[in-house]
């Protein structure tokens, strides 16, 4: 059961620079940052819905649905993009049949694309949740989806 | 002050002297030296998004934005270089292939104009030649003047859907260049926060939160936005195909008691549309929806009553003036003056007002002079004028440390007082605000005391320290709140109370009234009025008022003693022989009698009719002037000729008594009658500085049967709820009735 | 004796006890984000499983990163009255070999052992930092990464940690700024400039409040050069902000970090909590008037968020959006106040430059590019990693004898990221420093160099960077987002064999235009890869353009599959792993691939060369010109 949305924003001053860590803290409890919270969060630090939704709709971090169980997160730095980070995405795209930056109806992936990990060291990377998986191929990553339930 | 010091800077081989703090766009154009830009305005924050006012400067690397680079003694800046022009047209293309532009390349271009008539719904889905801007595109004039004739990009039509949903002005962001200015002008001169840029990129848009409509955000409908947008993305529903106006007139709006400087927009003998004027030094260019769209639609109603009509058993016939003029003056000549009522609307104009009171005085010989604000108040008439005229002038609250307003919302009026109290708030005052709903100021506030009418009169007390007997076990949570405030309103010297329209909805405003003039006398504390009968003041200084002669309440001295008025024995509910009613149209609530004159451009939408109708001509038909809640003189300006056989008040007035009593008023024009008035009151109508009001004391008793509280929330002018003709306003009270169920204040 | 003066002293006898003193041997673990991508955390738990079952007396330190990426994990053991060795690409299977033999007996196995730290000869193994990736490398900013536990202060303030601070911390503002200068240190951000002049700006600048920001929002894809910094060795770069929060005379230091690096961000927190503990952080620090506090804010993820006033737009609640200059941030930054925004290894090299001084810092590097310079080598190398070396060091050296060679046969070099140049084979011996990369066309940028084979397109990598640029992009100004939109698209069009030559001037054209009109940085740079690209590698795009022909064998539409009948041997893994059913074929035959039906992802590729039975028999080639 999440906090309390009051819980949450306690924590925070009541200034505009809060706004960002504000939402990152709503986010981190909720999966998303949901109408509600927005109402929520403008009459706590002062700022109007529409602004508020303007500075989280900017920053690639937030999103305004509810997620799915599990994020994929497909590296796609130059490093991994030359070592083939694209095909994964492509095939994930396929095999999933979501478009990147959504969610499967069966709400078992998120699928997205990040700019780097900083791993490239180790490209092509993709990162299932917390984990980052390294050195990935097509077909290593078929095997990998079965994991995740 | 000691005067700034002006700097030196060369502008295109020009060595010239500015004011230091400028940007060198804003140096250049008091030179006359053009810089092509789009995103930049005045009164706007700079932006520098556009590109177009590139310019190269001495010791600065690369194409500075004039917009944003600061002038700087001995700067040498060159605005129109070869690389400049080449690369002001490179980003002109870029620009505009985010923009359709068949307006400006189209090889048919020339000759569209003949085809207006077949292309125009084509065109308004293709962005072509009949944008609804077209001709008054800053867009246009910036490739004009950049002289770009040709793109070779493809075009990225973004595809939105317009946006219709919303009251007043429509929304097509394919043309949108996202300049900003709209975004900049919600933000950081309304103090709104409606608009916003969303996501970021390619796919930047413009818009509230999620996908609501305007209206849900919060929206005020100032109309702001629309008037800063230099393309044809903003548009009023109204006029967006009329094309370009042929002259702007200056004129006070009457709406309200602020009284904000509207431009008319006119072309022939039409409104176009009404502009706001940011060189405004009373509104600061900040009107509200009222001002900004209610008027066209309102004063070319389709409604207005075009000629004089008479009742008959088969319904109104159309008469000519002198039948109807001499058919008023028969009923009314010989009326006994008790028998006589003339009810007047405080939105008429000083003239209007005081040739109706001279009427009845002069030519019936009688002071039952009423208001539909006797009806609103009752018994509380007599400390409501008097809190009136002891009122402000607005620009209290630019130097406030505190204010606490009470019962008022400045999303769709009193714009000016909300902006400058928003203004104050984010400097550091502190702001409190009581009102049985969320308002648009709680956002900015110390604290939202929200809570029933019943209580406000103890909260105020408690919280202005004008007594606090018996109020504290009201709030037993905010206990801490209330002594916080009492804390830092006592602490504070420079104190603003904002009395809004809601406070005329508390059962004791009575009791509120006086713990406000109480703590304005012990000092520390201004009072503002917002309230909604327009021209109180102009009608209080006019003697359109029972018992209150014409100049009596002009406080020339500051030291009068005050005006005793009374009406005790002023009965509004005896019946009368003829009851002659301007600008009132609420006409069931009147007395009986037994001839009813309705004098008005909308029918009333009363149950009674009356006997005769006679057409008057509105504020922007007519000219003369009002006095507005601080006191000023203010012009009403005629821009368009009134409609059909419409005719200004004071000239039905002057025309029926002159067929009654030849000599006594005699005016030919609105000049003659304003010279009348300044026999009394010295200078005017051009005093410059605020009229001092003295205070009046009057005598009142409670009107028989109860004090009425109108249907609140309902805008209206002369009578008429704007909802009733323009369109959008109808959205806009479902709006106030949806936030604040019936709590918004009366009107 | 002071209270931090004690807790030094214990910290140096702590220290002893893991390095040269120890008396149980001690196991170092390299655990930064890329050790775990590549199963540091299982060698751990693997490590004190061993270490529980067969009742050894050993400590396991977690260390950062110390820079060969590519032979992750790294496991190092240090036995008693030995050397620590370092054994590398360390698996579950060969973990409990190594622990056995050196563990349980004391002799290192040496076959796979990768390096020894010992000065003298240690069985066959040969010194750590005589291989060919670490011997030409100078270590200063680097200098504890992989040594010490990141989280442990104790270990930071033995190996001289914080000195460079309490050294600054007697001298003035002034002469702190002045041996900066001398010292010759420019922003490691990627312009290059001078950082005291930065500072000296915003110390005479009018203002109570002043804010020091470490800008650790690497956004550069292919560039971890920060990440593994702050990761490895966190206490360096807060000492760097103390030196400066204190030479400019700012109250308040803030990280502003990428919310990507959760591991970074969680040391960074441990770390700031025990400079609290040991009076290194708050209000008149080591007595000596001077207050500074630190906070962490977590980027959202926004590239452009990297350029200054985008950054304070960010911190300040905003939208990331870059604001024009004048007033620069040293004047009118955070909140209006004087604002220095320095990058991470410019803070990471301060404490060295403060506590060696000027003179022996500017020893390293050349005339105006002094000191050395972190980056992260990767891409189609065969050492991709973390190195550290002097500026002025060639392109040839960092890539033949550092990075080992290319895979292939060498095509280009990225410096900079998306706001750098692709630079050829002819740059080889450029001198890697700030004013020789840019005369190339490319700029030196925060350190990320990205190495291309025969394999990699050059089309396709400008069309990478422009349309991550694009993406990337606020959408404020016309240029920016308009014009890399218009650059995209034709790069796209060309990859697909639909370029015609004309493309090659509007991409000039549109280049020029949004390198003089842009507003902020991210814009200016964007067109650098496509214009070197075009300058050193036009063949390749007139080889798309008229050939409709991708050398590299990269552009999708110009590219098929076939399988070399001769070298299959029929055992069907192609046919398994095809989702469109376009290979068939019985077992034991050569298989047909029905081009209509490909699309190319590659599953058949990949599993013929590494599990099927045939190896190779399915290439890639260019495909014929279409008519």
């Amino acid at each position: 059961m999440p906090k309390k949305i009051d819980a949450i924003l306690t924590q925070y001053g009541r200034k505009q620079d809060e706004l960002i860590p504000v939402l990152q803290g709503v986010q981190k409890e909720y999966g998303y940052i949901s109408p509600d919270s927005v109402s929520m969060i403008s009459r706590y630090l002062r700022i109007s819905e529409n602004q508020i939704f303007g500075v989280s709709s900017f920053y690639a971090q937030f999103r305004f649905t509810e997620p799915g169980r599990h994020s994929i997160k497909v590296c796609l730095g130059t490093a991994c993009h030359v070592q083939g980070g694209a095909t994964l995405l492509d095939m994930l795209e396929r095999g999933l049949a979501v478009e990147c930056g959504e969610t499967t109806p069966d709400k078992r992936f998120d699928l997205e694309r990040v700019a780097c990990l900083g791993c490239c060291a180790l490209s092509p990377v993709v990162q299932m949740d917390q984990d980052i998986y390294s050195r990935m191929t097509v077909n290593k990553l078929t095997e990998l989806l079965k994991i995740y339930e | 002050m000691t005067k700034e010091k002006k700097l030196s800077i060369t502008i295109d081989n020009r060595t010239v002297e500015v004011r230091p703090h400028l940007t060198i766009l804003e140096a250049a154009r008091t030179h006359n030296i053009y810089i092509p830009s789009l995103c930049a305005m005045e009164h706007l924050p700079s932006y520098g998004a556009c590109r177009l006012c590139v310019v190269e400067v001495d010791g600065l690397r690369g194409f500075p934005t004039s917009c944003t680079t600061p002038v700087e003694d001995g700067m040498v800046i060159r605005t129109d270089t070869g690389e400049i022009r080449t690369l002001r047209q490179e980003v002109l293309k870029l620009l505009l292939s985010e923009h359709p532009a068949s307006c400006l390349f189209c090889t048919e271009q020339d000759e569209c104009k003949d085809y207006q008539g077949t292309i125009r719904k084509a065109g308004v889905i293709t962005g072509c030649r009949y944008c609804p801007n077209d001709t008054r595109c800053e867009l246009q004039q910036v490739t004009e003047r950049i002289g770009l004739t040709e793109t070779s990009y493809p075009v990225y039509y973004r595809n939105f859907p317009v946006e219709k949903n919303d009251p007043f002005y429509d929304r097509d962001y394919n043309l949108c260049i996202l300049c900003g200015r709209c975004v900049r002008v919600c933000n950081s001169v309304r103090l709104n926060g409606t608009l916003s840029f969303k996501q970021r990129g390619k796919i930047t848009t413009v818009g509230p939160a999620f996908d609501r409509t305007h209206l849900e955000a919060g929206c005020e409908f100032c109309g702001a936005c629309v008037t800063v947008c230099p393309t044809g993305a903003l548009s009023t529903k109204t006029s967006k195909w009329y094309g370009k106006p042929d002259k702007e007139v200056a004129t006070t709006c009457v709406y309200c008691p602020v009284g904000c400087t509207l431009k008319l927009q006119v072309r022939k003998s039409e409104v176009l549309d009404v502009l706001p004027d940011y060189n405004s030094a009373l509104d600061h260019g900040f009107i509200c929806v009222k001002g900004r769209f209610a008027v066209p639609e309102y004063v070319h109603s389709s409604f207005r009553i075009p000629v004089p009509q008479r009742i008959t058993p088969l319904g109104y016939n159309d008469i000519s003036w002198d039948e109807a003029i001499a058919e008023a003056a028969e009923r009314l000549a010989g009326v006994k003056p008790d028998s006589f009522l003339m009810m007047v609307s405080p939105q008429l104009t000083n003239e209007d007002l005081f040739v109706a009171q001279q009427f009845a005085r002069q030519i019936i010989g009688s002071d039952q002079i009423g208001s539909p604000l006797l009806y609103d108040l009752g018994a509380d008439t007599g400390p409501f004028v008097n809190l009136v005229s002891q009122s402000s002038a607005f620009d209290v609250i630019d130097d406030a440390e505190a204010v606490l307003a009470i019962g008022f919302d400045s999303t769709y009026d009193y714009a000016p007082i909300g902006i400058g109290t928003k203004k104050a708030a984010q400097r550091g005052a502190v702001l409190v605000t009581i009102n049985s709903c969320d308002t648009n100021l709680d956002m900015l506030s110390e604290m939202a005391f929200t809570c029933g009418t019943e209580k406000w009169s103890a909260l105020v007390g408690l919280l202005t320290g004008a007594s606090a007997q018996g109020a504290a076990p009201l709030f037993p949570t905010w206990k801490k709140d209330i002594a916080g405030i009492q804390g830092i309103f006592k602490k504070s010297t420079r104190k603003v109370i904002i009395a809004g329209p809601g406070l005329l909805a508390a059962p004791q405003r009575t009791e509120i009234i006086e713990k406000l003039l109480k703590v304005k006398e012990k000092g520390g504390w201004d009072i503002i009025v917002a309230h909604p009968y327009s021209n109180l003041k102009g009608m209080l200084a006019m003697g359109a008022f029972h018992g209150i002669k014409t100049g009596a309440i002009i406080n020339e001295n500051g030291q009068a003693e005050g005006v005793k008025g009374d009406l005790s024995k002023f009965d509004l509910t005896k019946g009368c022989t003829v009851i002659y009613a301007v600008g009132v149209s609420d006409l069931d609530s009147l007395p009986d009698c037994d001839y009813l004159i309705y004098q008005n451009a909308l029918p009333s939408e009363s149950q009674r009719r009356p006997d005769l109708l006679l057409p008057a001509a509105l504020f922007t038909e007519s000219s003369g002037t009002v006095i507005n809640g601080e006191g000023r003189i203010l012009p009403v300006n005629k821009a368009v000729e009134p409609y059909r056989s419409a005719k200004p008040d004071w000239w039905i007035l002057n025309a029926i008594g002159e067929r009654i009593k030849k000599g006594v008023m005699k005016y030919a024009q609105v000049q003659s009658v304003q010279k009348e008035i300044a026999k009394t009151i010295k200078g005017f109508p051009g005093v410059k500085k605020r009229l001092e009001f003295s205070r009046i004391d009057v005598k009142m008793k409670t009107p028989k049967g109860a004090p009425k509280m109108r249907k609140q929330g309902q805008f209206n002018y002369r009578g008429i709820p704007l909802e009733a003709v323009v369109k959008g306003m109808k959205a806009i009270e479902e709006r106030i009735e949806l936030i604040s169920g019936s709590n918004r204040g009366a009107i | 004796m002071n209270k931090l003066e004690k807790r030094i002293e214990t910290a140096k006898k702590k220290w002893e006890t893991l390095d040269e003193g120890n008396k149980e041997p001690v196991i170092y673990v390299g655990a930064a984000s890329c050790g775990r991508a590549a199963g540091a955390l299982d060698l751990i738990a693997g490590i004190n499983n061993f270490i529980n079952e067969n009742n050894i007396k050993a400590r396991v330190v977690e260390v950062g990163c110390i820079g060969p990426c590519y032979l992750e994990p790294l496991v190092d053991i240090r036995f008693p009255g030995q050397p620590r060795v370092s054994y590398n690409n360390v698996t579950v299977k060969t973990l409990p070999m190594i622990l056995k033999s050196h563990l349980m007996e004391g002799v290192p196995h040496a076959k796979l052992a990768l390096g020894h730290f010992g000065t003298n000869t240690f069985y066959d193994i040969p010194r750590f930092f005589d291989l060919p990736m670490l011997k030409p490398q100078v270590r200063i900013v680097l200098r504890n990464c992989g040594f010490i536990d990141p989280e442990d202060i104790d270990q930071y303030l033995a190996l001289d940690g914080y000195q460079g601070f309490l050294k600054a911390l007697k001298a003035s503002p002034e002469d702190v700024i002045g041996v900066v200068r001398q010292a010759g240190l420019r922003g490691r951000g990627g312009a290059g400039f001078p950082t005291f002049k930065k500072w000296t700006v915003c110390r005479a600048a009018p203002g109570e409040k002043k804010y020091l920001i470490c800008n650790a929002d690497e956004g550069d894809p292919g560039a971890f050069m920060n990440r593994s910094l702050i990761e490895s060795d966190p206490h360096a770069v807060l000492e760097g902000m103390l030196i400066a929060g204190y030479a400019i005379g700012a109250q308040k230091g803030i990280v502003y970090i990428r919310a990507e690096y959760p591991l970074a961000i969680e040391r960074l927190k441990t770390a700031i909590h025990k400079m609290k503990e040991y009076g290194l952080l708050g209000k008149n620090i080591q007595g000596s008037g001077f207050s500074f506090d630190i906070k962490i804010k977590e980027g959202a993820g926004a590239f452009v968020c990297g350029e200054e006033t985008a950054l304070i737009g960010s911190i300040e609640g905003k939208r990331g959006m870059p604001r024009s200059r004048p007033p620069f941030p040293a004047i009118s930054g955070l909140f209006g106040s004087p604002t220095i925004i320095n990058n991470v290894e410019t803070l990471g090299t301060l404490p060295n430059i403060l506590r060696n001084g000027a003179e022996w810092y500017s020893k390293f590097g050349k005339e105006g590019n002094r000191g050395t310079k972190t980056f992260s080598l990767v891409g189609k190398i065969r050492r991709p990693g973390l190195i550290e070396v002097q500026l002025g060091t060639t392109l040839r050296e960092i890539i033949f004898e550092i990075g080992g060679g290319v895979q292939k046969t060498f095509k280009a070099i990225q410096t900079g990221g998306p706001s750098g140049g692709c630079l050829s084979e002819e740059f080889l011996d450029l001198p890697v420093d700030y004013e020789s990369l840019a005369s190339a066309g490319s700029i030196m940028g925060s350190g990320g160099l990205i190495i291309m084979d025969e394999d990699t397109c050059i089309v396709d990598v400008a069309k990478y960077f422009l349309d991550f640029t694009q993406k990337e992009s606020c959408g404020k100004c016309v240029p920016c987002r308009v014009g890399t939109r218009h650059m995209v698209e034709i790069l796209d069009r060309i990859t697909h064999g639909e370029g015609n030559p004309e493309d090659l001037l509007a991409l000039r054209t549109l280049g020029d235009t949004i390198k003089k009109g842009a507003l902020c940085g991210l814009g200016q740079t964007a067109p650098n890869p496509v214009l070197t690209t075009l300058r050193y590698f036009r063949n390749e795009y007139l080889e798309h353009i008229k050939d409709q022909r991708c050398r590299a064998t990269v552009c999708k539409d110009l590219i098929e599959y076939r399988v070399i009948k001769e070298k299959c041997t029929g055992c069907q893994s192609c046919v398994r792993a095809c989702p469109t059913g376009a290979i068939s074929g019985p077992r034991s035959e050569p298989h047909n691939l029905d081009v209509s039906k490909c699309i190319k992802c590659r599953s058949c590729y990949e599993i013929c060369r590494f599990d099927a039975i045939a190896g190779d028999a399915i290439v890639i080639r260019t495909a014929e010109k279409r008519s």
